[in-house]
């Protein structure tokens, strides 16, 4: 190898290292410490900080588990910069604690009762609780030097509310405590055999604790947050238990709760008849609403130039800004890009030789992609092209207004049964749109963007071309599809449903005109098609909706009625934008379809025949369009069911 | 040390004829949908003076076994398991885990080497898997029907929470890719210490690589290809030798260890969860299985367990 080609390779690898560094650890569990680092405050950070119980509810990726971490004690401390005197001078300290999915599922079987699992998981949930509270107040010391003793009463008062051996300290507290863990871990494991350890109340324990802490000079006035992460890997009966720790929080601490949309699936505390309540016992905050539009662009952009300000390439100068970096195309430059030019040559002739002066006027300003509509229009009326013309020319405003509707569906046109890139999907907006307020996803389009860029051999002193943000934007949408198997248990039907729909959103964009344009939305309507068909129920669809929408397949929305959140038949659900450029379709939230729960559910169990009826309906055929390549992976889905 | 220097336990018969229980020892086995968790009349004719302890029915939370009459044993019972084991009340006892599910084998391995008598485990490896090794990109590989979700084996529940920061996560790793990216996904271990393990030699030469390229997802996106480490795909005691090192390696950490590969590494996951000093979790999907999985049967491999580790247990 040449001495100057090794060097670029060296290069080029200690980029894309640093790529992976920063933008490559998508998943804030994955990062650990660096995650204070690389933490840009979200808007809403303050209302995290109100003594009040907050649920923070979003899909994955959206950022509550880098939010709640850094509101813990140790993401605090390295966010001051490591400075034990902010630690001392705190407001607030937050104890993190995330649901452990192999811990919980411990707490259930046929061996026992619900209400008889119900005391011992809240018992466990007292120990978990003060055994993080101790370690909390061990680290303090460590970190500030201030020794913190509580007075031996006190502790002698959270051991008996544990049923702890007498202690008088701290330490003995901690140690055991500990020991009572390890106890009560055996007698779960060999739940059969009794007999039961002696159970604490439930927030008892936790309650004397905190008392007796905030009791020490060093905390006086100081807010306790528990800080519980991934709320929905709880067994529905614990999100009870939890519920009413939330409802019924002493004044000394508060919760703040990460929760996936949909993962909150019990309300009631312990009384089935008292419900957590939004304002009046809890915050909600749901990240899409409080991160939309130009608030998330902003907050995005930030998070974004916090780590390309830091990513150097040879002896290029660091991009200083994300968006010169995506540069995008307006409509009619996406257009020409698409080739529109050579489709519409023939379009002046063949009306500039019968033109009058004033109709010639008007055909040196039309762009290329207005001719384009033009020439569509009259082939899909199966009119003159003289005669649609002719109408445009008299009613302009008519006409301009229908040319908006469509100019953009029209782009999914130009390239339409053709090989390569046959839409863009480039730019920083386009990208902000794609990742639908999901920081993890945009990180993702950015990171693939700036790595093909490199192995491209293009320097990041020029910016990356519209066909490799294309092509990383494809390669996001693909691995999302494919992770979506490993996400839950029911991931292969969520997989199934998106490649179904999105089949059906890119057929019917790859033909827009004479139909409704941009059509990637569908509500739910009960009317099977068939007669005497058996319309699937509720419980067969629903859960199948909630998985969707819970690992981010799917995107729903209010509908036009004033829903309940449980009601699934009155929102609208879009295929989350991410797909969008790997089944291309329209990433922007326009217009939907009806779909009936029978087709939806067809959608997964025989897809070939579901896609017929439902693109049927809008006068559509499959065979029109043949699977675009990236689809053909998928061929034996797309088969099945015939 | 190299596992060639470390002592691995283990007797191979060729065919599963060749090899017949000593006499006077019990031998459990149970049946699975699996054609190589069978034995022939024939073959248990010949085994003679040998108390073949049956279990007839696995459940989720118990299991049903034919001892003198059929009882019930709840497997988050040490006090039946062990009241079981005396019953057997043989010198020397085999455990064929060929047919068993590991929520079943597990905790009466745990009953079994709490006892004085000699445990070795049976293994039939089978003679070719059904299922396609080497899936295509576009194939979807449907959870659903593969496995019941995360749960701590019986009696191998691990309630005490730790920093969760200093976690070391251990994959053993089979051909079902979607297995490994469903369990990262659940335990969400931190960045840099995925290890995955990978059967090699496998049972057969080309499996190795079935491995890699049905996990090839996964190990990519967590870069956790870096850190691969190998263990004969038939032997526990290779796969404990493997996670000693990793311990060492990371010491400090609290390992959690998912057994998603093949039954012998499984069997080295608990045998190093029962003898490691230092609290391990195990972290299990717990698979349903798939009739016409495998197809018959190759050889018999009897691992001398009590002979390698008999922990002092509670």
């Amino acid at each position: 190898m040449e001495t100057s080609d090794a060097a670029a390779m060296t290069h080029l690898e200690g980029a894309e290292e640093q790529l992976s560094r920063l933008f490559g650890s998508y998943k804030a569990e994955w990062l650990r410490e660096r995650i204070f680092d690389l933490f840009t405050e979200p808007a809403y950070f303050p209302e995290l900080l109100t003594a009040r119980p907050c649920m923070l509810v979003g899909g994955r990726g959206t950022g509550k588990t880098t939010v709640l971490r850094c509101l813990s004690y140790e993401g605090q401390f390295v966010l001051s910069g490591r400075d034990s005197k902010a630690t001392s001078s705190a407001e607030y300290y937050g104890i993190y604690y995330r649901v452990n999915t192999n811990r919980v599922t411990a707490f259930r079987g046929p061996e026992l009762t619900e209400p008889e699992w119900t005391k011992l998981f809240a018992h466990y949930f007292n120990l978990v609780l003060c055994d993080l509270v101790l370690q909390f107040l061990r680290w303090y010391q460590l970190y500030t030097t201030h020794p913190i003793a509580l007075p031996p009463e006190a502790c002698a008062l959270v051991g008996s509310a544990l049923h702890l051996p007498l202690v008088s300290s701290l330490a003995g507290l901690e140690t055991s405590l500990r020991a009572n863990l390890v106890e009560f871990e055996a007698y779960i494991n060999n739940v059969e055999d009794g007999p039961r350890p002696l159970l604490s109340i439930q927030s008892g324990p936790i309650d004397l604790l905190l008392e007796a802490v905030i009791q020490h000079p060093a905390f006086h006035g100081k807010l306790f947050f528990f800080l519980l992460d991934e709320y929905e890997n709880l067994e529905d009966y614990q999100q009870q238990v939890i519920n009413t720790l939330i409802k019924h929080a002493g004044q000394w601490y508060s919760f703040k709760v990460g929760v996936k949309e949909l993962g909150w699936r019990r309300r009631a505390t312990l009384n089935p008849n008292e419900q957590l309540i939004s304002p009046a016992d809890y915050v909600r905050i749901n990240i899409p609403d409080h991160l939309s539009g130009e608030k998330f662009k902003a907050f995005a952009k930030k998070v974004c130039n916090d780590r390309v300000h830091q990513l150097r390439y040879a002896d290029h100068p660091p991009i200083t800004d994300i968006a010169w970096a995506l540069p995008g195309y307006s409509d009619e430059a996406e257009a020409e890009a698409l080739g529109v030019v050579g489709e519409t040559e023939s379009v002046k002739e063949e009306l500039g030789g019968s033109a009058t002066l004033h109709e010639q006027d008007i055909l040196q300003h039309l762009s290329p992609l207005q001719l384009y509509f033009l020439r569509s229009w009259a082939r899909v009326e199966n009119r003159s092209l003289q005669d649609v013309f002719h109408a445009f020319r008299n009613d302009r405003v008519e006409w301009d207004t229908r040319y908006d509707n469509y100019k953009h569906a029209l782009l999914y046109t130009i390239r339409r049964r053709k090989r390569g890139i046959r839409k863009y999907y480039a730019g920083w907006d386009v990208f902000t749109q794609l990742a639908a307020s999901n920081i993890r996803y945009l990180l993702e389009l950015v990171d693939q963007s700036l790595l093909m860029h490199l192995r491209n051999e293009r320097p990041l002193s020029e910016p990356v071309p519209q066909d490799t943000q294309t092509h990383a934007a494809r390669y996001v949408g693909r691995k999302n599809l494919s992770e979506l198997e490993g996400l839950s248990v029911h991931g292969a039907q969520l997989t199934k449903l998106l490649l179904g729909l999105g089949r059906v959103f890119g057929v019917m964009a790859a033909n827009p005109l004479g139909h409704t344009p941009e059509v990637n939305q569908f509500h739910l309507i009960d009317n099977g098609r068939e007669i005497g068909a058996r319309e699937p129920s509720e419980d067969e669809v629903e859960p199948i909706l909630n998985a969707a929408v819970m690992h981010l397949a799917l995107l729903r929305h209010p509908g036009s009625k004033l829903v309940a959140e449980t009601d699934t038949r009155e929102y609208d659900y879009m295929v989350h934008p991410i797909y969008a450029a790997f089944f291309e379709f329209s990433y922007r939230r326009k217009r939907k379809m009806a779909i009936s729960s029978r087709e939806l559910l067809d959608l997964i169990r025989a897809p070939k025949r579901a896609i017929r009826d439902i693109l049927d309906r809008s006068n559509r055929t499959e065979e029109d369009e043949p699977l675009p390549e990236q689809l053909r992976l998928f061929e034996a889905y797309y088969r099945g069911g015939s | 040390m190299a596992v060639r220097d470390r002592p691995t336990l283990t007797r191979l018969y060729e065919r599963v004829e060749d090899f017949v229980p000593l006499p006077g020892s019990a031998y459990i086995l149970g049946t699975s949908v699996e054609q190589r968790s069978e034995h022939s009349t024939e073959w248990v004719a010949r085994a003679g003076d040998t108390t073949f302890v049956r279990i007839i029915a696995q459940r989720s939370h118990e299991f049903d076994v034919d001892l003198r009459g059929i009882r019930r044993v709840g497997l988050r019972s040490g006090e039946q398991l062990s009241r079981l084991v005396r019953e057997i009340g043989r010198p020397r006892v085999y455990l064929d885990i060929t047919g068993l599910g590991h929520h079943i084998w597990a905790p009466l391995l745990r009953a079994l080497l709490s006892t004085s008598a000699e445990v070795l485990a049976v293994y039939v490896e089978p003679s070719e898997y059904r299922f396609s090794k080497t899936p295509t990109e576009g194939e979807i590989f449907d959870l659903s029907e593969a496995i019941a979700g995360i749960a701590p084996l019986p009696g191998f529940a691990a309630l005490t929470d730790s920093d969760n920061d200093n976690v070391c996560f251990v994959a053993l790793l089979g051909f079902e890719g979607t297995r490994f990216a469903y369990v990262l996904e659940t335990v969400q271990p931190p960045g840099g210490k995925v290890i995955p393990v990978v059967g090699v030699p496998g049972f057969r030469p080309e499996y190795p690589f079935h491995a890699y390229q049905g996990n090839r997802s996964a190990l990519l996106e967590t870069r956790s290809w870096r850190n691969v480490r190998f263990a004969t795909a038939n032997c526990p005691f290779s796969a404990v030798y493997v996670l000693q090192d990793i311990a060492a390696a990371y010491s400090g950490n609290r390992l959690k260890i998912a057994p998603i590969g093949t039954k012998p590494h499984a069997l080295g996951a608990i045998l190093f969860a029962l003898s490691n000093p230092d609290p391990v979790e195990l972290v299990y999907d717990h698979p349903v299985r798939a009739a016409r999985r495998t197809s018959g049967a190759a050889r018999l491999l009897v691992y001398h367990l009590s002979a390698f580790a008999r922990p002092s247990l509670p």
